[in-house]
C-alpha cells in the first residue's frame, strides 16, 4: 500500500471508529469520502485486501436486495465478505465498504449506475451483474442513453470483468453487445417463458438500440422486460445462460426453477417476498453465487433466513394491524408495487409518500408515468398522500379517479386507519429519503412480521 | 351522447417518443378537464410511421424527448409543416413543452449540428452552459395563479419580435437564464421550458387552452368553473416552499 493510501486509509478507520464507537452512527459513507480526498486511488489500493473475488451489482430497481442475498449468500458458505449492505453505493460508499474490516475472501458490492465508472477501474471486480435499466431521477442521472455510455466505459476500464446482464431488458443487452464489442466476456440471465401477466405501461426501450425500430415482443414479463426483437435488424433477446422456467408469482412470495449452462444442476428457487421483478433480482443473485462457488443448497437456504433490513418489503405489526413498508421511486418500481397491491385481495389503506430532497431528485415529473388508474376499481381503497409532495401526490391521485387525504407522515397514516378494521393492511409506499423515518417509526410502534 | 354535447378534438404527437418527464400527465388533465364539465375529449395518438391530420384538430400537443427522439419527430414532422402552420395562422391551439417547445422555432442545436424547425413561432434555439436545471416560477397573463413546475434544458431560446413571452420568471432560469422571459404566446401557441405535466398544478393554463379551442370551435369559450382546490394548494405549498428559499437545488 502506498504511503498516501496508508494515510488515506488510517484517516477513513479512524473516522470510522469516532462515528460508529463513539457517536453510535452508522458509518456509511463518511470514512470513505475522508479517505478519497485524502487518496482518490483508495480503491484500486484497497482491491487487494479481497484475497478470491468481487461481485459488483448494479442497475436501477433491485440493487440493495440482490448484492445483500449475494453477500448472504457467500457468507453460508463460509466465506468471509466486505459489503456495502446498507445501500450506500457511490464510490464514498464503496471505499467505506473495503474500509470496514482487515480484509476478506469476497466484496459484494452495490455500485450507483453512474458511480461504476469511478468504482470498477479501481476495484475491477471479477463480475458486473447489471440488473436492469429505467428511467430514474433525470434531473440527477440525466437521459438513459447517457447511463448506458458510462456503464459502457466502466466496462472498457476493467477488461478483466464478466458482465452478467438481464438478457431481457433491450436497454441493458444494448450496453451488453457495445461491451462485448469492445472484449468484454458477458453472460445473460432472463426469464425463459411467458408469464400471461397483463401489460403494464413501456416507458421506454420500445425502440431498437440498433437501428430505432420499434421492437416486438413474443410476452413481457414487465416494463421493458421480455422477449424482444427487432423486425428490422439482429437486435434480439439473446441466448440466455441461466434461465429461470416454472415462474409462481403469489401475495406470498416467488418461486421459479434455475437452469442453464451458468447453474449447473437445475434448482427450484423459492423466496416469501416480492413479485415478478423479485424473480429476476434472486436470479440475477443465483447466477452470481453460483459463479462464486456457492452451492444451490446454501443459496436457497439463506432465501429461507433472509429477512430484508433495509426498508424493502419489510412487514410489521402496529396495533393488530398488519403493516408492509416498501421502496418505490421511480415509474417501474411504483408500478410494481401497484401490482403486489393489487395481488392481495383484501380491502387496503394505502401511503404513498413523495419526497424530494436531493437523494430522492428533485424533480417529481415521473409520478405522471405511474399507473394509478390501475387502483381505481379497488373497492374499498383508502389512499392517502404523503412527503414533501403530497400536495402534487394527491393531484395525480385525483386525476386517476382516487380520492385521497394528506397525511404528511407514517403516524399520521396509522392515525387515519385507527377506526378502520384492525384486518385492513396498511401499505407504506415511500421513495428514498422518507424510506428512513418510515422504517424508524414502523420499529418504533411495532414488531417485525416475517 | 346528444347532439348538443360538445367535444374538442386532441391530437397527442408521438406520445411514445415525446414522454421524457411524465408529459402525457397533460392529456389526462385535457380529459377530465372537459370531462367534469359534461364534454367530450376525442384523443388522437399520433404514432411514429403515421401521417397526422390537423383539418379536425382543436388542441395539437407536443411533448419533449430525449435528442435522438427529438430528432426523428422533427424529421416527421417537417414533412407535415405547411399543413401544421396553417393550423397555426388559423388560431388552432397547440401546447408544446421542453424540447417540444424547441421544435416550434426556425433551429435548434443539438450537439453542434443546426437542425431545422418547423418555424411556426419566430423564435430560434442555440445552446449554452450549463444546463438550465431546478424548480421554476412564472407569472403570466393568461392565468391568474404563478405557473409553478421544473425546467431541465441545455438550449436558450431566443424570441423574434412579436412574440411574447408566456410569462416573467420570478424562479428559476426559463428562456435563457438572461432575460428573464419565459416560453412563448403566439396567436394560440404556446411554448414553455416547464416540463412534463406542466398542466397538472396549473388548472389555469389548462382552462386557457380548453378555453381558447372552445372558443374557435364553438364562438363560446366561457367554462365551468371546477373545484380546483387540490390543484390550487399543490402550487401555492411549491410556491411557498421555492419563495421562502426552502428548496436547495442542485
Amino acid at each position: 500500500m502506498s504511503l498516501p493510501s496508508a494515510v488515506a486509509s488510517g484517516a477513513g478507520r479512524i473516522v470510522r471508529w469516532g462515528l460508529h464507537d463513539v457517536l453510535g452512527r452508522s458509518a456509511s459513507q463518511l470514512p470513505g469520502r475522508v479517505a478519497l480526498a485524502i487518496d482518490p486511488n483508495l480503491i484500486a489500493d484497497l482491491a487487494p485486501k479481497v484475497r478470491e473475488g468481487s461481485v459488483v451489482v448494479c442497475g436501477t430497481n433491485g440493487k440493495t436486495t440482490t448484492n445483500n442475498v449475494v453477500a448472504s449468500a457467500l457468507e453460508a458458505a463460509g466465506k468471509s465478505v466486505l459489503c456495502n449492505r446498507d445501500g450506500a453505493n457511490m464510490a464514498a460508499g464503496v471505499a467505506s465498504a473495503l474500509l470496514s474490516g482487515p480484509s476478506a475472501d469476497w466484496a459484494v458490492i452495490e455500485a450507483d449506475e453512474l458511480s461504476c465508472v469511478h468504482i470498477l477501474p479501481g476495484l475491477r471486480p471479477t463480475y458486473l451483474v447489471l440488473l436492469n435499466l429505467f428511467r430514474d431521477q433525470l434531473d440527477r442521472a440525466g437521459e438513459i442513453e447517457h447511463v448506458q455510455d458510462s456503464l459502457v466505459s466502466a466496462l472498457a476500464s476493467s477488461p478483466e470483468t464478466t458482465l452478467v446482464a438481464c438478457g431481457d431488458d433491450p436497454l441493458c443487452v444494448g450496453v451488453a453487445r457495445r461491451a462485448a464489442a469492445a472484449g468484454t466476456r458477458v453472460l445473460y440471465f432472463g426469464i425463459d417463458e411467458d408469464l400471461h401477466l397483463p401489460a403494464d405501461r413501456v416507458p421506454e426501450a420500445r425502440f431498437c438500440q440498433a437501428c430505432g425500430a420499434e421492437l416486438s415482443y413474443d410476452w413481457r414479463a414487465y416494463a421493458q422486460m421480455g422477449a424482444f426483437s427487432c423486425p428490422n435488424c439482429d437486435f434480439a433477446r439473446p441466448a440466455l445462460d441461466a434461465a429461470a422456467t416454472g415462474v409462481s408469482v403469489s401475495r406470498s412470495g416467488v418461486s421459479f426453477d434455475a437452469a442453464g449452462p451458468l447453474v449447473g444442476d437445475p434448482a427450484r428457487l423459492t423466496a416469501g417476498f416480492g413479485g415478478v421483478y423479485m424473480v429476476y433480482n434472486l436470479l440475477a443473485a443465483f447466477v452470481a453465487a453460483r459463479l462464486a462457488g456457492v452451492s444451490a443448497n446454501d443459496f436457497q437456504h439463506t432465501l429461507d433466513t433472509y429477512r430484508p433490513e433495509n426498508g424493502r418489503l419489510q412487514r410489521f405489526v402496529v396495533n393488530g394491524r398488519e403493516v408492509t413498508l416498501n421502496l418505490a421511486k421511480n415509474p417501474t418500481g411504483f408500478n410494481q408495487n401497484i401490482s403486489l397491491l393489487q395481488a392481495d385481495e383484501r380491502p387496503k389503506a394505502v401511503l404513498f409518500s413523495i419526497n424530494d430532497n436531493f437523494n430522492d431528485g428533485r424533480d417529481i415529473s415521473w409520478i405522471w408515468d405511474v399507473d394509478f388508474e390501475r387502483l381505481a376499481a379497488e373497492k374499498g381503497l383508502v389512499a392517502l398522500a404523503g412527503g414533501t409532495r403530497a400536495a402534487d401526490v394527491r393531484v395525480r391521485l385525483k386525476y386517476a379517479g382516487i380520492d385521497s387525504a394528506v397525511t404528511p407522515a407514517v403516524e399520521g397514516a396509522l392515525a387515519r386507519v385507527a377506526s378502520l378494521p384492525a384486518d385492513m393492511p396498511l401499505y407504506v409506499l415511500t421513495n428514498y429519503s422518507a424510506l428512513w423515518p418510515a422504517k424508524a417509526t414502523l420499529e418504533r410502534l411495532g414488531e417485525r412480521h416475517d | 351522447m346528444s347532439a348538443m354535447t360538445k367535444s374538442l378534438r386532441i391530437v397527442h404527437l408521438f406520445p411514445e417518443l415525446l414522454n421524457l418527464y411524465g408529459d402525457s400527465g397533460n392529456i389526462l388533465v385535457l380529459r377530465r378537464r372537459l370531462a367534469w364539465r359534461g364534454l367530450v375529449a376525442d384523443v388522437a395518438e399520433v404514432h411514429v410511421g403515421e401521417r397526422p391530420s390537423f383539418a379536425d384538430a382543436d388542441i395539437v400537443f407536443i411533448g419533449g424527448g430525449s435528442d435522438r427522439e427529438q430528432r426523428i419527430v422533427c424529421e416527421s414532422l417537417l414533412a407535415e409543416q405547411a399543413e401544421l402552420s396553417s393550423f397555426v395562422e388559423d388560431g388552432g391551439v397547440l401546447a408544446a413543452v421542453c424540447g417540444g417547445y424547441q421544435l416550434l422555432g426556425h433551429s435548434y442545436l443539438m450537439g453542434d449540428e443546426k437542425i431545422e424547425g418547423l418555424s411556426l413561432v419566430d423564435l430560434y434555439t442555440d445552446r449554452g452552459e450549463p444546463r438550465l436545471i431546478g424548480n421554476v416560477v412564472v407569472e403570466s397573463p393568461i392565468c391568474d395563479h404563478p405557473i409553478v413546475g421544473y425546467e431541465n434544458h441545455g438550449g436558450r431560446t431566443h424570441l423574434g419580435e412579436g412574440v411574447e413571452p408566456l410569462g416573467s420568471v420570478t424562479y428559476g432560469h426559463g428562456n435563457d437564464g438572461v432575460t428573464g422571459q419565459e416560453g412563448c404566446l403566439y396567436k394560440n401557441v404556446l411554448g414553455t421550458y416547464v416540463h412534463g405535466p406542466l398542466l397538472p398544478k396549473n388548472p389555469g393554463v389548462a382552462d386557457y387552452l380548453l378555453s381558447r379551442a372552445l372558443e374557435r370551435r364553438y364562438g363560446n369559450g366561457e367554462l365551468e368553473p371546477l373545484d380546483d382546490a387540490a390543484e390550487l394548494t399543490a402550487n401555492k405549498s411549491m410556491y411557498d416552499r421555492l419563495m421562502a428559499g426552502e428548496v436547495e437545488e442542485q
